[in-house]
């Protein structure tokens, strides 16, 4: 029901009652979400609660589906592979987060002063690749960084170091594909953390510089503080996306090697590929409660500290 | 995550930004070497972002062999357009770019249409219903999409939509961060705004249309841009519901030519199917880098406006 009150009829000039509006405002809201509710739900909420069914049966894809209960999560509980894709992705996070958010800072502060030249040639630059299509870009990713033929060991041997197995040792995978997420998104970070910048208002450097504050004193005690709440939506978007990362790895790595890049998202992608889709769909709610649990853990920590 | 400002339309912000952007004393006494070294920080990291795709671009026109010999050498009189020749050649390409433009269209058409008008109900309105419903886009936002994948597939199967336009426009058309990005924008207009249209004798889609949209422009700009961008680039569900030749969008074409390179190809050696790759993915980035070019003051304003402020 509608609490707003507002005029049920409007009257004209004379007094004369215009025409009765042809969407009473207590119908209005129903009539404004149909088209969405019509699509969320036949392709999102719907598959979505089939998908929670799936999860406690043992349907492979044809047949009459066994429930089984709680079995298809105590087993992924219980195994190693699970828990290694956790891992990965826990390590991609440490290796992109944080430098994401201390690099994009650092770079949303210079774009925020005008003494920079060029700002605009900056920001289109930096967005670049976060507008170019994945596939095409790790595909590039992939030759550029090939041990035998590729561009950065070319430049490695110009200045003496030997060629480095980018993706094909298990220790240069994850930081290779943690640098190609890097590449990719952290152009948009920047514009989102932008945008919090200039939300501050100006007088406050003012003051702060007439009481003698220096600037890198200016950066931590007004800068960082005022920003936090849009360093905490992008590091909330940059969790979601490092554990529900699927596409760079499968493009890129495969898994490889040694199931070093197999990511939370890509393990799950291999439960349905090798036809046990209950436990590719126990697989994913566990991975929902995972990725929750870290975005409010992420909400807390950064608003606790005001 | 609510704003902390009630309202800022987009006079107000401009005004700001450029306050800050002439930010007075303190900082001029710092002088010039601190101003240099930011810039040539800046300067080196924009090259470094650059330098992959502009790799990309200038390979492709370069003999296949010398990419793999001398991937960092460029030798003028050597250029040619054999990789494209090739790539065209052996790929359906032409039909991927006009299936991606017939997705394109549509969907982006109905994804600026549903998502701000949805928005506009979550933001403005209270009904019963509403929380529950925004409470489930929130979860969706959550859910990792390939899980949807497969009981998407068997809808589409019982739908007997598989390879067709249908599969490749609905699901996801509207999708959850356009619904939660345009209520936080819509949720910033002021509502003696729409109070003062109602007065007037404005209905209610007449005060979304002529009232609400207008105002929130810069962020449907932004959007719009988004929008368009993620559903060229998409290319993981159109490779599940519509792989087939007639059906296969850009993206789909590119990810079947990355397969060869793996060896799958018989006669095509390493290096001929690298220059095919590059010439590939050079004609898939550069329409949407010239529209983004041309655009892009909208979308970083887009964003600008519509996002999180601190």
């Amino acid at each position: 029901m509608s609490t707003l009150v507002g005029p049920e009829r409007v009257r004209g000039s004379q007094g004369r009652p215009l025409l009765r509006p042809w969407l009473p405002r207590k119908v209005a809201p129903y009539v404004f979400v149909l088209p969405f509710v019509a699509i969320f739900v036949a392709f999102s909420v719907y598959p979505m609660l089939f998908t929670l069914r799936l999860s406690f049966t043992d349907w492979r894809g044809s047949g009459a589906a066994r429930w089984v209960g709680w079995d298809n999560y105590t087993y992924l509980l219980g195994n190693d592979m699970f828990w290694g894709s956790l891992a990965n992705s826990a390590v991609l996070w440490l290796m992109i987060v944080p430098v994401q958010v201390v690099l994009g800072l650092l770079v949303a502060v210079l774009l925020n002063n005008a003494k920079i030249r060029m700002r605009s040639f900056y920001r289109i630059a930096f967005l670049v690749p976060f507008v170019t299509p994945l596939v095409a870009v790790a595909q590039i990713w992939v030759v550029v960084f090939d041990q035998e033929f590729g561009a950065v060991n070319g430049l490695l041997n110009l200045v003496g170091l030997p060629d480095v197995g980018w993706l094909t040792t298990s220790e240069w995978a994850k930081p290779t594909l943690a640098l190609l997420f890097l590449w990719k998104t952290t152009g948009f970070i920047v514009i989102i953390l932008l945008s919090g910048l200039q939300s501050i208002d100006a007088s406050v450097y003012e003051a702060a510089s007439i009481d003698g504050a220096s600037r890198t004193r200016q950066l931590w005690s007004i800068t960082v503080p005022l920003v936090r709440r849009t360093v905490m939506f992008s590091v909330v978007l940059q969790t979601l996306a490092v554990f529900q990362m699927f596409a760079e790895p499968f493009v890129v790595t495969d898994g490889g090697p040694y199931n070093s890049t197999t990511t939370a998202g890509l393990h799950l992608y291999e439960n349905i590929t090798r036809g046990d889709l209950g436990t590719g769909a126990a697989n994913s709610f566990l991975l929902v409660v995972v990725v929750m649990g870290l975005s409010l853990l992420f909400v807390r920590f950064l608003r606790t500290e005001d | 995550m609510t704003t902390t400002h009630a309202a800022s339309p987009a006079g107000t912000r401009s005004a700001r930004t450029r306050a800050t952007a002439t930010r007075p004393p303190g900082q001029s006494s710092r002088g010039l070497p601190a101003a240099v070294g930011s810039q040539a920080f800046l300067l080196l990291l924009a090259l470094a972002f650059l330098a992959p795709v502009v790799w990309a671009l200038v390979s492709a026109f370069k003999p296949a062999t010398q990419i793999i010999s001398d991937p960092l050498g460029l030798d003028l009189t050597a250029l040619t357009l054999e990789n494209y020749r090739r790539m065209f050649a052996d790929v359906p390409i032409g039909q991927g770019f006009l299936n991606t433009a017939v997705v394109l269209v549509t969907k982006g058409a109905i994804t600026l249409f549903c998502a701000p008008l949805a928005a506009y109900a979550f933001a403005k309105y209270r009904f019963p219903g509403r929380d529950l419903l925004f409470g489930t886009v929130l979860i969706t936002l959550m859910l990792p999409t390939i899980v949807l994948i497969i009981p998407l597939l068997l809808e589409m199967k019982a739908l007997g939509w598989v390879n067709t336009y249908q599969a490749l426009v609905l699901p996801g058309a509207v999708d959850a961060f356009a619904i939660f990005w345009m209520r936080q924008v819509i949720a910033d207009v002021p509502d003696e705004l729409l109070d003062a249209a109602r007065v007037d004798g404005c209905g209610e889609f007449g005060i979304f249309t002529r009232i609400v949209l207008p105002v929130i422009r810069p962020a449907l700009a932004g959007l719009a841009v988004l929008t368009v961008m993620n559903i060229y680039n998409d290319f993981v569900w159109p490779v599940v519901a519509a792989s087939s030749e007639r059906m296969a969008t850009l993206q789909v074409v590119l990810s079947t030519l990355a397969q060869n390179i793996t060896g799958n190809r018989v006669g095509a050696d390493y290096a001929t199917v690298t220059g095919e790759l590059l010439a590939a993915a050079s004609i898939a980035l550069v329409p949407l880098l010239i529209v983004f070019i041309a655009l892009q003051r909208h979308f970083i304003n887009g964003i600008l406006a519509g996002s999180v402020k601190g």
